[in-house]
């Protein structure tokens, strides 16, 4: 190689002072509307062998009323109990028969129901979809039955984990449960609410929320689009459209003081602290400058708090920052630590306060911003390898971000973003009386 | 416009006559499959460079990345006794400083191009990743060629990774899986190297020379296999990896060969203890054989019918059947030697013994029953239609290939895998089940708290007790503590009457009397409780032994004109007797017959307003009491813990309390107790409920 060519190249790879020019590649879509109002979103790949069938449902625990906390995923559970032509446990039977994965999972925002499969077996993923959004098997045992795996998997996932349980209050700590119970309450619900839950309850909820014109059906990977279009019109078609839902309400203030919490952790064995900032709905045009003002904070080893906290301090085994709330109410940057042995929670949470303040009156650096800009890209090719990546992504743009296309358009708005942006969202949003801080402590003395 | 108008004409035609017309094309049964598309496994190319290592590039242009992976024969098997974790740490340490960079240049290098870098171990290699966008391919090479080559292992480095290692070995303690995985490798592996886990004492006594002699005696070209995959060429790749890797010599290293692990002959439980625990998490495991088995297909389509999946039958009756647990699988673990099957639930306690018993069981039936013709479809269905999902990305396709490398299996083992195991008889899947899986002879961990646990695993087998650090505990000891951590003192109780209004939002609408006091080598707790415009009311007498647990419990009342009523007995660590009332979930009146183990020191529920008395409060105190729901003869832990002092005024006075939260049992409740001692409860508020039992008056003889 000539030696100019040489240089360029070297140029050209040198790290950390410049963004790079990749793009995730295009997502190609089309999208139609059945008369019954199913949106459908078709997005074929012919260089893999494998089909994801994906529905997205517009009902979430944000729609939960008081009372009936934890009931979205508890209906989640219902919705793979049977339907009018499915037995009970059949739909994982026929999926796993034929090779598939699948899964359902709940958010605040929405709750998702997909499946990937050999490509040869598109029409089972579609038919499945099809028969349990027509006709749920809503049955007093399945409900009982389903409760109980609900509660296992509340003892497994949140009471039996270190940290778990108190980082679950601590992000709905962040709202005012008066004011914004939408989002002022936990996913997972209380066990309670899900005792008190009936068939009828259940029942009512499927009328209102699993209706086509609720849902929006996602197919990636390798299809016909004509012999796919075929099918959903011969297994959706005839679904009758339902109601429109209730809007959700949630009026959330910022800057409206500062709020410190203690939660008691009997598992964990090292005291926690996470402070959390108040930050807007994921729409808003802040949101691309304060998720690469996370990624600065908190991503990877060369962040801000993992120089400060866990190697120049040592006062922390672990840390964290991120960005929470892919979703149309308002959110939270969160910053966490894990006290090292021997070093108190609240040295933890003078360093963390320290290094966020610096950001709002120091700002950060070009090449930080460069480099949370390149992980935001390599992130985001990332997640677009899969026919499932790809289809979440459809979604999340149509529904999070109100329009299909933003799933091409939302890269850009990160790219452009300056180190006066940083700096504005940082003293806008990362101010202590638009935090909560929460110690999460472990038993005094260890057993 | 045309045609747009004509799609509008075929969709109002669709509206106006839906019923017969898909109606009639509505299947009521699954559709059949579609045609399989021949799939071959997906193509990769391969090259050995100068320095012996193997190259295979797996490409693929779709998205401009590239993914860098080498391996070598170093994982955590190699680690020295008594330096348990050297490998790892070495292995985290190669990306903490190489070259001419610092730990931060390295990070921040990677990091600013957006990529990855890091190092890990399994129980066989040592495998450093890179991830890069397609145009830092170099970058990554050269970064990964540092590390592996030219690592610092600079003193700060070596003493920060310590520290972390400590406290992430504290923070394992935490965690009941991570628990169940180190005593089941354990257990099984004895002196065999895969037993080896990093320990407190190892990773305080490794030093850095060692850590260099381990890098340079065990990371050699000789040996190593370098898996590329994405958005280059096998010319790019191949410059790359010479130039990266230019000078760097060295044929593998010999290592002497692995003992043979322990036989087993008996089956046994080891319980280990973790006070608080409110699942109980189970593995059943034995060793199996070396991947290259030709029992290795048999057996893999009897573990898919065992647990492989949500089709199969662990999953099927302890999940969706009896609704004891989140999720229930088995699984065959591949080393390059000798593998391992683990069957493994995480169960609500008071069915732990019960779901063990039925994982044996489906264990035992698996290998002595031939597997039923639907069934056999079934699994092969499922592990053969599997294979496109595990070839979606490059990534995935380069794993599969580095795997079958680096496990020893034959050249074809990946084109010849669907056919193999599609080509599975029900005689042979028995003869892999036998092969693979003993329950007679099994290793069982069971990760949990013993003293709701132990009582039902001793029905099972024989059961060693062990803390979670490992060392024994003897077990006629821990059950007889009547709490974790502070004991209760009875003698700081006071015999008092206690009278408590009950008041819904407001509104005096009932009222609680409950007395206490000393009776014959214990104590007797009484109260009457009465709320006439719910129909409520009901009287309670407990007799509680020395050390405050319950030894009966007698409890009578109506409500809505229903009698309910309770009458047990605890003797021989079981409680006996009968409940009638509202039954959960849905509050339907029914009786129970109870008959269930119960830990020595067990208090009953009922009782809690007592039992604050002989607690050492403090702002910060917290405790997991065992206690005895009466009404459905349920032992759970609770948890009460103080969030906080402040002051509340009640009928009886003002009081400085510290506010406790109940939380374990059936509802979470707060509890205002007061600070002076003799400590005793003023306020009672059920969490989200609009009642509050507040006190009316207290009066001591």
């Amino acid at each position: 190689m000539p030696r100019r060519f040489l240089l360029l190249v070297t140029l050209l790879t040198l790290p950390g002072t410049a963004a790079l020019a990749q793009e995730p590649a295009r997502v190609n879509y089309e999208t139609y509307a059945l008369p019954n109002g199913l949106k459908v979103v078709l997005s074929p790949d012919p260089t893999v062998q494998v089909v994801t069938v994906n529905v997205w449902y517009d009902v979430g625990s944000r729609n939960e009323k008081p009372g009936l906390t934890g009931f979205a995923h508890l209906f989640e559970h219902m919705m793979f109990q049977g339907s009018a032509n499915v037995g009970k446990g059949e739909h994982f039977q026929l999926i796993e028969r034929a090779g598939g994965s699948m899964n359902g999972s709940t958010a605040n925002d929405r709750t998702n129901y997909y499946q990937t499969l050999p490509s040869n077996r598109l029409n089972l993923g579609l038919w499945l979809e099809a028969d349990r959004m027509r006709s749920l098997a809503v049955t007093d045992s399945n409900l009982n039955n389903q409760r109980e795996a609900v509660k296992e998997e509340r003892r497994l996932r949140i009471d039996n984990q270190p940290y778990v349980g108190a980082f679950q209050q601590a992000i709905v700590s962040i709202y005012d449960s008066a004011t914004c119970f939408a989002y002022g309450h936990e996913t997972i619900g209380s066990m309670v609410d899900l005792n008190a839950a009936s068939t009828a309850d259940v029942k009512a909820f499927f009328d209102l929320y699993y209706a086509p014109n609720n849902a929006v059906l996602t197919l990636t990977g390798d299809f016909a689009p004509a012999e796919a279009k075929a099918l959903i019109q011969q297994y959706f078609g005839s679904i009758p459209r339902g109601q429109t839902p209730p809007p959700v309400e949630c009026n959330q203030p910022f800057n409206g003081g500062e709020r410190r919490l203690r939660v008691p952790d009997a598992k964990a064995t090292l005291p926690a602290v996470a402070v959390l900032y108040r930050t807007p709905p994921a729409p808003s045009a802040d949101t691309p400058a304060i998720e690469l003002l996370s990624s600065i904070l908190g991503a990877g080893e060369s962040s801000r708090l993992n120089v400060a906290l866990v190697r120049d301090s040592r006062a922390a085994v672990a840390v964290q920052a991120l960005q929470l709330g892919d979703q149309r109410g308002p959110g939270a940057l969160v910053a966490l630590g894990i006290a090292n042995q021997g070093v108190s929670a609240d040295s933890v949470e003078k360093l963390l306060r320290a290094e966020i303040a610096r950001v709002s009156t120091e700002g950060v650096t070009a090449e930080e911003l460069a480099k949370a800009k390149n992980t935001y890209r390599s992130t985001q090719i990332g997640s677009r390898q899969t026919t499932m990546g790809v289809a979440e992504a459809l979604q999340t743009a149509n529904m999070i971000y109100g329009n299909l296309e933003a799933v091409n358009t939302r890269f850009a708005p990160y790219m452009q973003v300056t180190l006066e942006d940083i700096r504005r969202v940082a003293r806008t949003y990362l101010q202590a009386n638009n935090s909560v801080m929460v110690l999460i402590a472990p038993p005094e003395v260890t057993p | 416009m045309s045609c747009t108008r004509l799609t509008l004409a075929v969709l109002g035609a669709a509206l106006a006559a839906p019923a017969t017309t898909t109606a009639q094309g509505y299947p009521t049964a699954p559709p059949v499959a579609g045609p399989v598309r021949p799939m071959p496994f997906p193509p990769f190319q391969e090259a050995r460079l100068s320095n012996g290592i193997r190259l295979i590039l797996v490409e693929s242009a779709k998205q401009p990345v590239v993914s860098l992976s080498l391996s070598f024969a170093a994982g955590h098997a190699y680690d020295p006794e008594g330096r348990e974790g050297l490998a790892g740490m070495v292995a985290s340490l190669l990306t903490k400083g190489a070259g001419n960079r610092t730990a931060e240049q390295v990070s921040a290098t990677i990091e600013g191009v957006g990529g990855t870098l890091s190092a890990s171990t399994g129980p066989d290699f040592l495998t450093i990743g890179a991830y890069v966008l397609a145009p830092q391919a170099e970058l990554g090479f050269s970064l990964m060629a540092d590390a592996v080559i030219r690592p610092t292992f600079a003193q700060t480095e070596v003493e920060l990774y310590r520290t972390q290692a400590l406290s992430g070995l504290q923070l394992e303690q935490s965690d009941p899986a991570a628990l169940g995985d180190r005593f089941m490798a354990r257990t099984l592996y004895g002196s065999h190297p895969y037993a080896r886990r990093p320990t407190p004492a190892a990773a305080r006594a490794i030093t850095r020379d060692e850590i260099v002699a381990y890098q340079q005696r065990m990371l050699r070209p000789g040996g190593a296999l370098l898996v590329v995959a994405g958005a280059l060429t096998l010319p790019e790749a191949r410059r790359m990896a010479e130039a990266s890797f230019a000078g760097w010599t060295g044929t593998a290293p010999v290592a002497a060969a692995f003992p043979a692990p322990p036989a087993r002959s008996s089956r046994d439980i080891l319980l280990v203890h973790r006070a608080g625990s409110v699942q109980a998490n189970i593995l059943v495991g034995n060793i199996t054989f070396p991947p290259t088995s030709p029992q290795q297909y048999a057996a893999r389509v009897a573990n898919q019918v065992l647990g492989g999946g949500s089709d199969s039958r662990l999953f099927a009756i302890l999940r969706e059947e009896k609704g004891w647990t989140y999720g229930a699988y088995s699984g065959l673990n591949r080393s390059r030697g000798v593998g391992s099957f683990v069957a493994t639930a995480e169960v609500r306690n008071e069915v732990a013994d019960s779901s063990l018993r039925e994982i044996l069981h489906q264990m035992e039936r698996l290998t002595t029953e031939p597997i039923p013709t639907p069934a056999l479809e079934a699994a092969l269905g499922a592990l053969v239609g599997r294979f496109p999902l595990t070839v979606e990305t490059v990534q995935q396709v380069a794993g599969q290939v580095s795997n079958s490398i680096l496990l020893g299996l034959p050249a074809d083992y990946l084109s010849t895998y669907r056919t193999r195991l599609a080509a599975v008889t029900a005689a042979q899947a028995l003869e892999g089940a036998k092969a693979a899986i003993r329950p007679a002879t099994a290793a069982i961990i069971v990760v949990g708290d013993a003293k709701v646990l132990l009582g039902g695993l001793a029905e099972i087998g024989p059961v060693r007790l062990v803390g979670t650090d490992g060392t024994e505990v003897p077990a006629d000891q821990l059950m007889s503590a009547s709490v974790d951590g502070p004991v209760l003192d009875l003698s700081k109780v006071v015999a008092s009457r206690d009278s408590f209004a009950v008041m819904v939002q407001g509104n005096a609408m009932g009222s609680q009397v409950s007395e206490f006091s000393a009776a014959a080598g214990g104590f007797l707790y009484s109260d009457d409780t009465r709320i006439p415009l719910a129909g409520v009311e009901q009287s309670t007498e407990v007799v509680m032994a020395a050390n405050g647990s319950a030894m009966s419990v007698t409890q009578r009342g109506k409500v809505q004109g229903n009698e309910t009523s309770v009458v047990l007995t605890v003797t021989n660590g079981r409680a006996t007797g009968k409940a009638v009332g509202p039954q959960p979930p849905a509050g339907a009146f029914g009786t129970v017959e109870i008959d269930s183990p119960v830990p020595s020191g067990t208090l009953d529920d009922n009782t809690v307003t007592a039992i604050v008395g002989a607690l050492p409060w403090s702002a910060n105190a917290s405790w997991s009491l065992s206690m005895l729901s009466s009404g459905s003869g349920e032992v759970r832990q609770i948890q009460l813990a103080v969030t906080g002092t402040e002051t509340i005024t009640v009928p009886a006075g003002s009081f400085e309390v510290y506010r406790a939260e109940m939380s374990g049992g059936p509802s979470p409740v707060t509890l205002y107790v007061t600070v002076a001692a003799p400590h005793y409860v003023v306020k009672i508020a059920p969490v989200g409920a609009p009642i509050e039992i507040v006190l009316v008056k207290r009066t001591t003889p």
